[in-house]
């Protein structure tokens, strides 16, 4: 199997895209960590799931823009497998607001978690990486960070944010074997364009070339790939998966 | 390691030998590295970003971390403040 015994960490991969991604990492043979903030529920479900097939798996209550919660969490996942192959920067939050009425709880909640949760994890995860000279660090970002969209300056400034991080944090460490990259998934069919009703579904389909939303097993395998043996020559790059909605 | 620790000229041969493993330096000798040259710019010539990793190295080798960017320049300055700054954590560890 293709990532047989790697160890992967995802965080906020109990939901959504990044429960796809853990699910399709540990088919193809890894083991799987993910983290989660506050949805117990979902985390329960996802690590049933996880140990049905994964041959190794953890799930880990941890909020990523505490240095504190993200330092637990990588030394414990170190203490039991002695190792991070991939980590997978997914946990991110939206508070959309116009800027006028945009607080600044709300700016600070979506940038420590989105912007400063990246810099955490991927921080605590360098110097094992760096030491075993090899790793992949890979961090989701959004359409918004490119084209940017009204109502989430916050949000768009994060994973704008993010881009940068990776561009630099790749001219740091990719001497050492370890690629960093960013993933841009675009219009995902999740729980929430679930809930959009015709007219929004509509304006956002307008907006996509391929004429439909992506699928979470489609922004998987993009990101199978990032952290593959075959993808060990691409670093501080972003790949996006979107329909051709940027 | 304590006695390698406890010995300052033992302990400067075996942080040469570090830094020539951990950065691969294939065309230098211990004997070509003086204990008070500078090891990055204008002396060995590395860079920060080999900085990363004997820091990474060191920390491992010796259990000690190093966590202010302020401390590990002045402690990698040479291999002379490398020994003087492990010293130095050994003695606030025992």
């Amino acid at each position: 199997m293709k990532f047989n015994k790697k160890r992967i960490l995802i965080t906020g991969g109990t939901r959504g895209l990044g429960k796809a991604m853990a699910l399709a990492f540990a088919h193809a043979g890894a083991w799987v960590a993910v983290s989660y903030a506050t949805d117990e529920e979902s985390a329960r479900k996802t690590g049933e799931e996880l140990q049905d097939i994964a041959h190794s798996s953890l799930v880990i209550r941890a909020d990523v823009s505490s240095q504190t919660a993200v330092t637990d969490m990588i030394d414990g996942i170190i203490k039991k497998w002695q190792q991070i192959d991939v980590l997978v920067n997914n946990a991110g939050i939206i508070r959309d607001k116009l800027l006028m009425f945009l607080d600044e709880n709300d700016w600070n909640r979506v940038i420590d978690t989105n912007l400063k949760g990246t810099y955490l994890c991927s921080r605590a995860v360098m110097k094992p990486m760096i030491a075993r000279r090899a790793g992949r660090i890979i961090n989701v970002t959004s359409p918004s960070a490119i084209t940017g969209r009204a109502g989430q300056t916050n949000y768009a400034a994060s994973k704008g944010g993010i881009i940068s991080f990776t561009k630099s944090l790749s001219r740091e460490i990719s001497r050492f074997g370890i690629t960093v990259n960013a993933l841009c998934p675009g219009v995902i069919t999740t729980a929430m364009t679930e809930s959009l009703d015709t007219e929004q579904r509509k304006g956002l389909l307008q907006m996509i070339p391929m004429g439909r939303f992506g699928t979470p097993e489609e922004v998987a395998a993009a990101v199978l790939f990032i952290a593959s043996d075959e993808a060990a020559y691409m670093t501080g790059q972003t790949l996006t998966v979107d329909g051709g909605l940027t | 390691m304590k006695e390698i620790v406890s010995d300052g000229t033992q302990l400067c041969e075996y942080l040469k030998g570090m830094v020539i493993d951990t950065l691969k330096l294939e065309d230098i000798t211990k004997k070509e590295i003086e204990n008070d040259a500078p090891l990055f710019g204008d002396g060995l010539g590395l860079d920060s970003i080999d900085a990363l990793e004997l820091v990474v190295a060191i920390e491992k080798a010796f259990d000690v971390v190093i966590e202010d960017e302020n401390v590990g320049k002045t402690a990698f300055a040479s291999i002379e403040t490398l020994a003087t700054f492990i010293q130095e954590m050994y003695k606030d560890k025992s």
